[in-house]
């Protein structure tokens, strides 16, 4: 993948980052609009870029950290999208786009090339595995967005971020979209399991936490069913599952060692 | 006051609506969560005693474990006991669900999810009592081994061969198997990564593979080469016969004259060979192959030269049972439609209005 391509994608980003702040300060209606249309010309990108990698590589190229961090940035910024689409949720860009301009910083400094794929991994249920993990993971990172802006509007009332009852309802869903993503991610990993090592439930520390994720979530989609729970206490929650869900993907790799093939 | 006038709940009311409260869910899912986490490092930490853990079936190991170290792996049963009661738990909201079933019906997607979890429950503990995990086993092509825990099964290896890149990475491990219950064909099929041989809850694919030294290749001036293995019988001449009574890859003689293996690994190799003639034996003895001839073969006008190792491929294929796999995978389809349903009641929940929407 052709680096001078990934920088543009990340000027681009970081431009849509910069033009939600500057619209936050200047409130003017055309930055928003500018600032979503590059979001949407960075998804554009994105997506060709992904799609040339795994055109080269025959298969979905998401088997090192740079090509997590790559398809994770591009998953969060496709769900920004969406959600951005759906409520017109402006200056919440600016969190969410930070976010994804992390991810894309984390990957622009590593290795592009594409690795032969191990044996193990060559199967579509390694490739729906993947998709659907990641962007249930864009989704909950989503979640931990929108519940830190939860918070800031329940101190600031601000009139340049969405109300609580909508930030509320974005949050819920994208608990429950993540979960049942992520719940699928989780069915085709068993599955994947079970013809590659002859067990659907596997004990290696990533699997686990994995687990830990599902649970996590599936108590989320309980939660909100608690009154004294809705709104801010969920917020928290968001924002505590998003650190399971980064010490699961990430945690794990960096600070400990798992026989997960991915790792 | 209202309250006075409800009818008061009886015993057996209470206790279902205990067993069905959401706030039990999420206590015995938060309590399950905390434990697994702090488990999961423990886990980590202490490969020792829990490396074995995907090894074999839990039933298995828990008790080697913990007789080694009961406070390590206390969290395994105390999780494991709080997801079955939080199993339990589900059961109860499935089957008050299910009485009330004409009023909620628009959460079927959420109940199958429900479904499913209890039935994941259910095929765990089934595979981890009634199951088992073995090998890696050591197969030859043409041979035929006993299935542990299960004598009526036989598997026998027929055919393999390893697909390697030019590197000599190995891509793939083909294995043409075929599996015998009791004396009868129970199934055939060709075992490769990603793609087992799936039969009665049994599991067998290919773990990895390996070679093993089964003879030599000798240059004898006249005659060409010959391949020499434990169990060949060369003619030396019209009279006497040479036979190959044994092959160790690795092996030293002690201070009597006595030769014994040292590894497995090729070395030091050495045959144990006999000359034998019309009266019967002429001569026996150790031939190492990196020394010459033994004087007596040269006598008998035996001339060898080893010019390189012969081996044999040998398959490790691993051969598991879980007798709950087929629940599972029913559990998991009850997921997987039941996550489908959700998304699509949830929006339309959410357009007409509806709240709390899951």
């Amino acid at each position: 993948m052709s680096k001078t391509l990934l920088n543009l994608l990340f000027t681009i980003y970081a431009t849509a980052t910069l033009g939600y702040l500057v619209h936050l300060i200047w409130r003017r209606a055309i930055l928003a609009r500018t600032s979503l249309a590059l979001v949407a010309a960075g998804v554009l990108l994105q997506t060709g870029l992904l799609g040339h990698r795994w055109w080269v590589a025959g298969y979905l190229p998401v088997t090192n950290l740079f090509a997590t961090l790559f398809f994770f940035s591009w998953a969060l910024a496709l769900i920004y999208l969406y959600f951005e689409l759906r409520y017109r949720i402006r200056a919440t860009g600016l969190f969410v786009m930070l976010l994804n301009l992390v991810l894309l910083g984390g990957a622009l400094p590593r290795d592009t090339r594409v690795s032969a794929l191990i044996p193990a991994l060559d199967t579509p249920l390694f490739s729906i595995h993947i998709i659907f993990s990641f962007i249930g993971y864009a989704f909950f990172a989503m979640a931990f967005s929108i519940g830190v802006l939860y918070l800031c509007q329940a101190r600031l009332s601000s009139v340049m971020l969405p109300d609580l009852p909508t930030l509320r309802r974005i949050n819920e869903e994208a608990v429950f979209l993540g979960f049942g993503l992520f719940t699928l991610c989780m069915i085709a990993g068993s599955l994947w399991a079970h013809i590659a090592w002859g067990h659907w439930f596997s004990w290696n520390i990533k699997s686990v936490w994995s687990v830990l994720v599902w649970m996590f979530y599936a108590g989320m989609c309980h939660a909100k069913f608690i009154r004294r729970w809705q709104g801010g206490v969920y917020a928290w929650l968001s924002i505590a599952g998003f650190a399971v869900v980064l010490f699961t993907y990430l945690g794990i790799g960096l600070l400990l060692e798992s026989n997960h093939p991915l790792e | 006051m209202a309250s006075l006038d409800r009818p008061s709940k009886s015993l057996g009311q209470r206790l279902w609506s205990f067993g069905c409260s959401l706030k039990l869910a999420i206590a015995l899912a938060s309590m399950a969560t905390a434990l697994i986490m702090g488990g999961s490092l423990v886990m980590h930490f202490n490969p020792a005693i829990f490396s074995g853990m995907e090894q074999e079936i839990m039933s298995r190991w828990l008790p080697q474990a913990w007789a080694q170290a009961p406070l390590l792996v206390l969290w395994v049963p105390l999780s494991g006991l709080c997801v079955l009661l939080f199993g339990i738990n589900t059961l109860c909201c499935l089957i008050d669900w299910l009485f009330k079933i004409k009023a909620r019906w628009r959460k079927t997607g959420e109940y199958l999810i429900h479904a499913g979890f209890i039935l994941l429950v259910i095929a765990y503990l089934w595979g981890s009592i009634g199951g088992f995990r073995s090998g890696p086993h050591r197969i030859f092509p043409g041979e035929r081994i006993a299935l542990p825990n299960m004598p009526e099964y036989s598997l026998q290896l027929d055919e393999f061969t390893p697909r390697l890149e030019p590197s000599g990475r190995p891509l793939d491990m083909i294995n043409r198997v075929s599996l015998w219950q009791d004396g009868e064909l129970a199934a055939r099929a060709l075992v490769r990564i990603n793609h087992p041989l799936i039969h009665d809850g049994l599991v067998i694919l290919p773990t990895s593979f390996g070679q093993e030294l089964q003879g030599f290749r000798f240059h004898m001036p006249g005659r060409g080469y010959v391949d020499l293995a434990a169990g060949s019988r060369l003619p030396v001449s019209p009279e006497t016969t040479l036979v190959v009574l044994q092959l160790l890859p690795d092996a030293r003689q002690d201070g009597q004259g006595r030769v014994m293996q040292v590894s497995d690994r090729l070395n030091n190799p050495a045959m144990l060979l006999s000359l034998s003639g019309p009266a019967g034996q002429l001569w026996q003895g150790w031939y190492f192959l990196r020394s010459p001839l033994p004087g007596a073969l040269q006598e008998a006008g035996l001339a060898l030269r080893p010019t390189e190792p012969l081996y044999k491929t040998f398959s490790l294929l691993t051969i598991n049972r879980d007798p709950g796999d087929k629940l599972a995978l029913v559990g998991s389809m009850c997921i997987a439609i039941g996550v489908i349903l959700a998304f699509f009641s949830f929006y339309r929940k959410r357009a007409q209005g509806d709240r709390p929407e899951v």
